[in-house]
């Protein structure tokens, strides 16, 4: 019997998450199970975007971006073509359009298109209705359609943005950042860090309003102050001012506010959200709300030989035929570890399919009965971690609750939901806030300011899903001074060990002592203390004064 | 006058140097001054000599009776029936259902002529060792790094000028405590760091302004390491004219580590941002920076990795094959490390030849004369030869020297049930061991201080062991059994019982492998001159590896890029907790010694399991209160240990203790693919508070 042909896949976008899907699918690729085309709109390999704020004020270089190794992909047989842009999907013959016009076959396609950053509504900037628009044939203009922000208008989403971005730092420029939110939060802080002027602009009373609670904001927006960044809340931003340059060109000059307000800088950058891009799925038919729509195995409600993974991805369990269309939960996160995991669960799918073998991991030591993982990994809730030196703060889950909202009414059928309880420590002064949301001791939200060991453990205790302790201020002393378990205690205490070598403890010496032992050395002949490393001697001495039996007289 | 002996401890790697006194009437311990521990001994090692008069020492050959106790046996007809049950076990079921089981306790001349015996008498290919659930990640980590696994390449007292010393998953303090005099010039340099889950002996010398202690959670290692690499890489403090001469693969390095980001990897270990970026700067600052790797991290099924991301950090900072700084891993058994140099590993032949390679096959068929055809090929490690008891084309006839695998191996009682299921099984051992007591037949052998042989400690010295005192009249050397066996099964080539003239060949069949010894002999090693392997003939050794090359044939270290796989932890919720398992200052390996040394006994009677006081408040359980440990493969019930030294969602129980107090009944027995070390420092289980009426058996 012939050998079946190898399964074509072709992938859309060579973002980190598509990068992260084509490294874990290189084994079925090299066994000749599949073929496997990638088409990437930039011209660049796959970079690492989580970084490019790091980037973009000098702080990481352009090899720190670098996450795949493209040459080893395309050893292993496939085929990349970067620069190249997608114009259109056909679901009844299987192929994908290229920009050049021509046609790629496929048995499998996986959309891995991203998001790209959101352009405001600013009197000065040319707006897009995107969605009815059909993607350019031109790669280079994917996200503007020619339509190009004005000079001295960035959105960060690129290496061209960072390099921008990286000119005014290094010139000690003034730059404005509109939005407040995680990304805009990163750059501000890093690029006053690199001896910029900067000023954040944005809406609300706090900054990371999607992720943080007023309190864990507002110490935010405080350290922010103090590591020397403007904070200018409660502001709309409206239009955009220009001067022109000696080279006759309009320049940002100033972002003005729908208070009057004004204000000034060398560059503007704009850090208001990202939306999916979803054109492609759109047109092809594909139902999209947030992000393309996927099940939990990340294929496309409508077409089963279709997958979408990452920030283009919205994954939602499909609305039962005929009923409310109503936008679905869950939507693309922003962040980079669930398109991660959606990754490794999509190619973990393919390969077990392809390979005839069961998916699974055989390293998994979790018996079953013991717990189940925590959840579908592809849509494990995500924790939200500012990346700044020197200002820590962790979110995750749903962080509104305050202690002493009301318990809202119980069902009317007499269903009983578990209510929810809130823990709350604050210190503003010394930049400090952690409130814990808990459902069944079970945190369902977090914010955690200026106590990253502590962030640390409610990160893990999130993400797993695990019980905290019932006295919830054990998670607030890893960060205080004292956090010696078991230390501090009385040194002279009997049971307190002196010579760890040999487990001799205070009240040993002690004894030894009182029976006439009064040196040393003697103390080591009797109770061998002091004959290992020899580490402990001084503090033998101190043990034998303090028990020195005293001389008659 | 008392005639005086100078040897080395019987217990751990460290072999600390002795001066034993006295005759079979009594033997008394002395600490003797050596660069290892310069004069001091721990408790262990004060208390060793009380193990020679131990009324509990097997002293003639025993056989199991049809009513299943033992009869005491003459050696002849002992040793008849073993050669006969072999032979059969061979005709009847081929070569390879006949299995030998080594420990890294024998001397080098014994782990030698097993490792022989195994391939030339028995003609099987089913030989492994203990070894196996100790430093097989590391050795499989170095040996694909530099070419070479020699567990500290460079000598001991090395350390002491160190400014900085990471250690990783060790608690020396507790597990060979006068090596931590070495650690006395980086505690005053402040540079001491401690990578533990729990707040171990070791971590508290970190106290005081020595140094710092991270506290991961189990099972994060790796992605701790590679959060390092990544921020040395990124904070440009690498070595990038060391990496460039000296090694090779750091692109592929730096791609894989792209994806750790100090936040990302402070998300999965619990260690905060500020302490990752301080170590990574404090190890690239320090002039004299050493990074030692332990059980605690290698233990895993991704231990291979994990010890290769230590290397590979050791690596990126300049700090192999230097004079002043370097990566070591710290052998844990008294001759872990020459145990695992001259063939009772599955895939090995002397010298750390590999068993497939032509070459070594014919180097060592010439000294042991026979065909290179006859030497079997490669086996099957550790965890899989046990696993293998009672399945069908599995092992049916067992010999197990220096090990107690009932206690040290993983899902223990799997293993038991697989040595119930043999045909026959043969013990060495001086006591009654828990697996000697499965035994049919137990041969007493004869103790350390009793034997003349060969040790090679944690720094890769060969040093030697000195008979003090006769053994008691009914106790044999291993090397005698082997002969005995050997001639009654018709063995080729010679098995001889002189240690001296054994290490003559041993030398002879390790010329030109990696672990060279052909320039050692009883003699050189009697002027007392360190002697540091390779030691090739004409040579005088190698205090220190790697000071020009690296053993591959460009020379060149291979940085080996690793990746941490999807981890999906449990909810811990309702009792269920993460083990990890370890060892106490009184006990050594399983205990069959220790637990038969009364001081010993009296200061750790019985396992007890530490949990956090917030985690014991949740679950009920009081300080020193009754608990069971559950996992999907046994239980474990003991006393409690309620401690702020552990992480909340992490218990410990030692390993040292057998019956219902047995670590390993819970510890699965799932492999690293590379190593096959077991996986046992993540295990789930569920801890339970036991009720007034319900305590364990031995309380």
């Amino acid at each position: 019997m012939a050998e079946p042909a190898p399964e074509r896949i072709v992938l859309v976008g060579y973002g980190p998450v598509g990068a992260r899907f084509v490294e874990e699918l290189l084994p079925v690729v090299r066994a000749g199970l599949a073929t496997l085309t990638v088409v990437g709109a930039e011209a660049a390999d796959a970079y690492n975007r989580v970084l490019i704020a790091d980037y973009a004020v000098g702080r990481a270089g352009r090899e720190a971006l670098e996450v795949t190794d493209t040459a080893a992909a395309v050893a292993a047989g496939v085929s990349i073509r970067t620069g190249t842009s997608v114009t259109a999907i056909s679901r009844t013959r299987r192929t994908v359009t290229l920009g050049t016009g021509a046609e790629l076959p496929w048995d499998r396609l996986v959309l891995a298109t991203g998001a790209r950053a959101n352009v405001p509504t600013l009197d000065g900037v040319t707006r897009l209705r995107r969605n009815l628009m059909a993607p350019p044939a031109d790669a280079a203009i994917l996200d503007s359609a020619g339509a190009a922000l004005p000079r001295g208008v960035v959105a960060l989403r690129d290496l061209d943005d960072a390099h921008t971005v990286l000119g005014a730092v290094r010139t000690g420029g003034r730059i404005v950042v509109l939005g407040a939110g995680v990304l805009g939060m990163e750059l501000a802080l890093a690029a006053a860090k690199g001896g910029a002027e900067v000023c954040v602009v944005y809406h609300g009373e706090i900054p990371m309003n999607r992720n943080l609670d007023r309190g864990g904001g507002t110490v935010l927006a405080r350290a922010a102050r103090a590591a020397g960044v403007s904070m200018v809340n409660h502001s709309r931003a409206e239009s955009v001012l220009f001067h022109v340059d000696d080279d006759g060109a309009a320049r940002f000059d100033a972002l003005i506010c729908a208070d009057g307000k004004q204000i000034g800088g060398d560059l503007l950058v704009l850090s208001c959200g990202t939306g999916a891009r979803t054109e492609l799925a759109h047109l092809a038919g594909l139902p999209v709300s947030t992000g393309i729509l996927v099940d939990e195995s990340l294929r496309s409600w409508a077409d089963p030989a279709i997958h979408a993974i990452g920030d283009c991805a919205h994954v939602a369990v499909p609305a039962a035929p005929g009923a409310s269309l109503a936008r679905p939960a869950g939507g693309p996160t922003g962040l980079i570890g669930p398109g991660w995991r959606q990754a490794h669960r999509l190619a973990a799918d393919f390969t077990a399919r392809l390979t005839g073998r069961a998916p699974g991991t055989a390293s998994d030591t979790t018996p079953a009965e013991l717990g189940a993982p925590g959840g579908l990994a592809a849509q494990a809730a995500a924790v939200v971690m500012l990346k700044a030196e020197g200002v820590d703060v962790v979110a995750g889950g749903d962080t509104a609750p305050d202690p002493w909202d009301s318990e809202p009414a119980g069902h009317s059928d007499g269903c009983t939901a578990t209510p929810v309880s809130v823990s709350q420590w604050a210190d503003p002064e010394h930049g400090r806030y952690v409130k814990m949301v808990t459902r069944g001791g079970i945190l369902t939200g977090f914010v955690c300011v200026g106590m990253p060991r502590t962030a640390a453990e409610l990160t893990l205790l999130f993400e797993r899903g695990s019980e905290l302790p019932a006295d919830r201020s054990v998670l607030l002393r890893f960060d205080g001074p004292d956090d010696v378990p078991g230390a501090g205690g009385d040194a002279f205490a009997p049971d307190a060990t002196v010579c760890s070598c040999n487990g001799v403890s205070v009240g040993t010496i002690a004894d030894a002592a009182a029976a006439g032992n009064s040196t040393v050395a003697c103390i080591a002949a009797a109770t061998r203390a002091g004959t290992g490393c020899g580490g402990c001697k001084a503090r033998i001495g101190e043990v034998l004064t303090r028990f020195a039996v005293p001389t008659p007289s | 006058m008392t005639p005086t002996t100078a040897t080395h401890c019987p217990y751990c790697a460290l072999q600390c140097a002795m001066t034993l006194t006295g005759d079979a009437g009594g033997v008394t311990v002395a600490g003797r001054d050596f660069p290892t521990n310069r004069g001091g001994l721990c408790k262990k090692g004060w208390t060793s000599a009380e193990l020679l008069s131990s009324p509990e020492r097997i002293l003639e050959p025993m056989l199991r009776q049809p009513d299943g106790s033992f009869a005491v046996a003459t050696w002849d007809d002992a040793l008849d029936l073993v050669a006969a049950r072999l032979a059969a076990g061979r005709a009847g079921h081929g070569a390879d259902s006949v299995g030998v089981f080594g420990g890294g306790g024998l001397t080098n001349e014994k782990a030698y002529q097993l490792g022989k015996f195994a391939r030339l008498a028995l003609g099987t290919s089913r030989i492994d060792y203990n070894g196996r659930f100790c430093m097989s990640s590391a050795a499989a980590a170095g040996n694909r790094a530099f070419g070479l696994d020699r567990g500290l390449p460079f000598p001991v007292e090395d350390l002491d000028d160190a400014s900085t010393i990471l250690i990783l998953g060790s608690n020396v303090a507790q597990t060979m405590p006068p090596f931590i005099g070495h650690l006395a010039g980086a505690r005053a340099a402040g540079g001491l760091i401690v990578v533990d889950p729990r707040r171990t002996a070791t971590a508290r010398l970190t106290e005081n302004g020595a140094g710092s202690h991270l506290q991961p959670t189990p099972g994060s290692d790796l992605v701790l390491l590679l959060g390092l690499i990544n921020i040395v890489i990124t904070e440009n403090l690498a070595d990038l004219d060391y990496i460039d001469r000296r090694t090779v693969g750091f692109d592929e390095l730096r791609r894989s580590v792209g994806q750790w980001w100090p936040e990302r990897v402070q998300a999965q270990t619990g260690v905060p941002v500020r302490q990752l970026r301080d170590l990574a700067r404090r190890l690239a600052a320090g002039d004299g920076t050493y990074i030692l790797t332990g059980r605690g991290v290698e233990q895993h099924v991704d231990g291979t990795d994990t010890a290769t991301a230590a290397i590979n950090l050791s690596l990126i900072l300049g700090l192999v094959g230097t004079s002043h700084s370097g990566y070591g891993t710290l052998t844990g058994q008294g001759n872990g490390q020459g145990g695992r140099e001259h063939g009772q590993k599955c895939d090995q032949l002397p010298g750390y030849r590999k068993i497939t390679d032509p070459a070594a096959r014919a180097h060592v068929a010439g000294v042991w004369g026979v065909h290179p055809d006859s030497i079997p090929g490669a086996g099957i490690p550790a965890v899989e030869l046990l696993a293998s008891m009672g399945e069908p084309d599995g092992i049916r006839t067992l010999l197990v020297h220096g090990a107690n695998v009932v206690v040290s191996a993983p899902n223990a009682e799997r293993v038991r049930a697989g040595l119930a299921a043999l045909d026959f099984l043969v013990v060495c051992d001086f006591f009654f061991s828990e697996t000697a007591a499965l035994a049919d037949v137990v041969l007493p052998v004869t103790q350390w201080a009793e034997e003349d042989g060969t040790m090679t400690s944690l720094e890769g010295r060969v040093i030697r062991r000195r008979t003090a005192v006769a053994a008691p009249a009914g106790v044999r050397s291993e090397l005698w059994i082997f002969q005995e066996l050997a001639r009654r099964l018709n063995a080729p080539s010679s098995f001889r019982t002189d240690p001296a003239e054994v290490f003559d060949e041993l030398c002879r069949a390790s010329a030109g492998g990696p672990a060279d010894y052909s320039g050692l002999s009883y003699g050189l090693l009697d002027t007392g001159e360190p002697a540091y392997w390779p030691y090739p003939a004409g040579s005088t050794g190698t205090p220190r590896l790697f000071q020009e090359r690296f053993r591959h044939a460009d020379g060149r270290a291979r940085i080996h890029a690793v990746r941490a796989g999807v981890t999906d932890a449990p909810a811990q919720t309702g009792g269920i907790l993460t083990l990890i398992t370890g060892r106490l200052l009184e006990h050594y390996q399983s205990g069959a010694q220790t637990r038969r040394v009364p001081e010993l006994v009296l200061a750790r009677p019985e396992a007890r399991l530490q949990l956090h006081p917030a985690t014991a408040a949740q679950l009920g359980v009081a300080d020193g209160g009754w608990v069971d440990v559950t996992s999907s493969r046994g239980v474990v019930r003991c006393r409690a240990e309620v401690t702020g030294d552990i992480r909340h969602d992490t218990v410990f129980l030692p390993f040292h203790f057998p019956g219902e107090q047995s670590a390993n009944r819970l510890t699965a027995d799932t492999t690293d693919p590379v190593s096959g070390m077991p996986e046992f420092k993540r295990t789930t289980v569920r801890v339970r508070a036991l009720a007034g009426g319900e305590r364990g058996t031995h309380g």
